[in-house]
């Protein structure tokens, strides 16, 4: 049989989405539409878009030379993605490592990728035995963000914090709905003080229908309340968007807008288009479906090109179709300007995860104080205002068991340290089958 | 090390004076830069640091080049 002369077809591996059987798959672009398409002899074909329009997938990569670390092997291998912890076919290093303080929440999400809300929490001995597998596994230079369910919940946050801390890693993130932030000025400056550098803020829009829709509740006063706390305590404050298609995705130009004006307290915007494992609303239709190309065309569209799809770079650490981003620097006029320059920045090659964890740790902690120095002449004034003017913008889309692609895992530099202290692909940890069962992650007791 | 230490223990390499913690101009394309260095009190020579130099120094040409 002759394929269409505009078809392109790359072979890889994924999951049934019913029975999480390991089955072919193929990366299959047509025109300019992507899809994982894929075939379970019981369950029938699944077809999933995974990249949609410009910028074309043809021309999004980036050269990487792979990096292997892991060492896990079970006594019975089964392969790809069933041995994880990590093992030697792995081909990236941690650059971030989750660790999972709580199965608490204080919000019913109709999204949560741990669909969390109840269960017990591990006690600091056993916090500190996963402290110490990231640090074995991986080394003290990661991002170690600490999550949940929500992780401020436990009130001795502060003291797990200064653990991690103690213990080595200099980059400790936070991943946190806002509500008791905002609810304590105090709590911030706690958190702050136990040695936290920035929290990853789930933000999904800058009106309140979103949040009734995706989080249960109005909670936009909240969010800006906890801005302002996080701000007065010197964190640097990530907004994190989830995306859902006919919720919030006009909304996006909105979020940025809010997030320069409330910039450099806002040092940047994570996007994450929704995932369909833990807790969702169902499986999403196919226009349902919201790829990395559709959100950079919508960030120019919405913010009527003040940010463009130009300015854009395919990723140095996690696989080329897991993520973009871009950087930005607010000049005194208001105008921005794009410090990615991707024929340059985009075409590096990397080992590793290379510069992208200091470079982040950097971008996402907070801008010095404004003191009342007049030395604004000196060399640290200079580096400090740019450091303070700079925005990140950048957008990550995990995969779920229906657009799983064995080839992007194997990639991934983004791990969470499961219970029995093994590293496991985030993706892979939160994937969920049709029908709700996990991979790994353990049911809440 | 301090400002006020990297000076001691130098000397000048062109008329042997003592070196002193001065505040240096640089200028760099359109950047202008005030920076507190050991200087020689003589002749006025300034000792960069491999720190600096390859440190805020590398970072501030990156920006001024748009790198």
């Amino acid at each position: 049989m002759m394929k269409p002369n505009n078809v392109d077809i790359t072979a890889t591996m994924s999951l049934c989405p019913h029975c999480l059987a390991r089955i072919p798959a193929e990366r299959r672009t047509e025109g300019d539409d992507t899809f994982l398409v894929k075939s379970c002899p019981d369950h029938g074909e699944f077809r999933t878009p995974v990249w949609r329009g410009e910028p074309r997938i043809s021309s999004w990569s980036r050269p990487k030379k792979p990096f292997h670390s892991g060492t896990h092997l079970p006594l019975e291998p089964r392969g790809c993605p069933f041995d994880c912890g990590i093992c030697p076919k792995h081909r990236q290093q941690s650059c971030t490592v989750l660790i999972e303080v709580t199965g608490r929440c204080n919000l019913a999400c109709q999204f949560c990728f741990a669909a969390a809300g109840t269960g017990d929490d591990p006690s600091l001995e056993t916090i500190e035995k996963w402290y110490l597998t990231a640090l074995e596994k991986s080394g003290p230079h990661n991002i170690i963000q600490l999550s949940g369910g929500e992780a401020t919940l436990r009130d001795d946050l502060p003291a797990i914090i200064t653990m991690g801390r103690e213990l080595g890693f200099p980059f400790i993130q936070l991943n946190s709905n806002g509500v008791r932030l905002a609810a304590d000025p105090a709590y911030a400056r706690e958190l702050k003080k136990a040695g936290l550098f920035s929290v990853f803020l789930q933000f999904d829009g800058t009106d309140d229908r979103i949040y009734q829709t995706i989080r249960g509740r109005a909670l936009l006063a909240e969010k800006l309340k906890a801005i302002d706390h996080c701000a007065a305590a010197g964190l640097g404050v990530v907004l994190v968007p989830t995306i859902v298609a006919g919720v919030n995705s006009d909304n996006i130009g909105a979020i940025l807008k809010l997030a320069l004006e409330l910039s450099p307290a806002v040092r940047g915007v994570h996007f994450q288009p929704a995932s369909y494992f833990g807790r969702h609303p169902g499986v999403p239709k196919t226009c349902e479906r919201v790829t990395l190309p559709d959100l950079m065309r919508a960030i120019e569209g919405q913010t009527g090109g003040l940010m463009k799809k130009e300015h854009f770079c395919p990723p140095g650490c996690e696989h080329p179709l897991c993520s973009f981003h871009g950087n930005f620097l607010r000049l005194p006029s208001g105008e921005l300007k794009s410090l990615t320059t991707p024929a340059a920045e985009c075409t590096i090659e990397t080992v590793g995860t290379g510069r992208a964890v200091s470079y982040v740790a950097q971008q996402w902690s907070a801008p010095a104080p404004v003191s009342c120095c007049c030395d604004t002449n000196s060399l640290d004034a200079f580096l400090e205002n740019h450091h303070s003017n700079t925005f990140a913008v950048s957008a990550m889309a995990f995969q779920d068991v229906w657009n799983l692609d064995l080839e992007r895992v194997q990639e991934c530099c983004i791990h969470v340290v499961a219970p029995d202290n093994r590293l496991i692909p985030f993706c892979l940890y939160n994937l969920t089958s049709a029908g709700g069962k996990p991979l790994y992650r353990r049911r809440p007791c | 090390m301090s400002v006020s230490n990297e000076a001691s223990g130098w000397s000048c390499s062109i008329c042997g004076g003592e070196l002193e913690i001065t505040k240096v101009a640089f200028t760099y394309m359109k950047g202008n830069f005030e920076v507190d260095l050991p200087a020689c009190r003589s002749c006025g020579q300034v000792l960069v640091s491999e720190e600096l130099a390859t440190g805020k120094m590398a970072a501030a040409e990156r920006i001024l080049e748009d790198k």
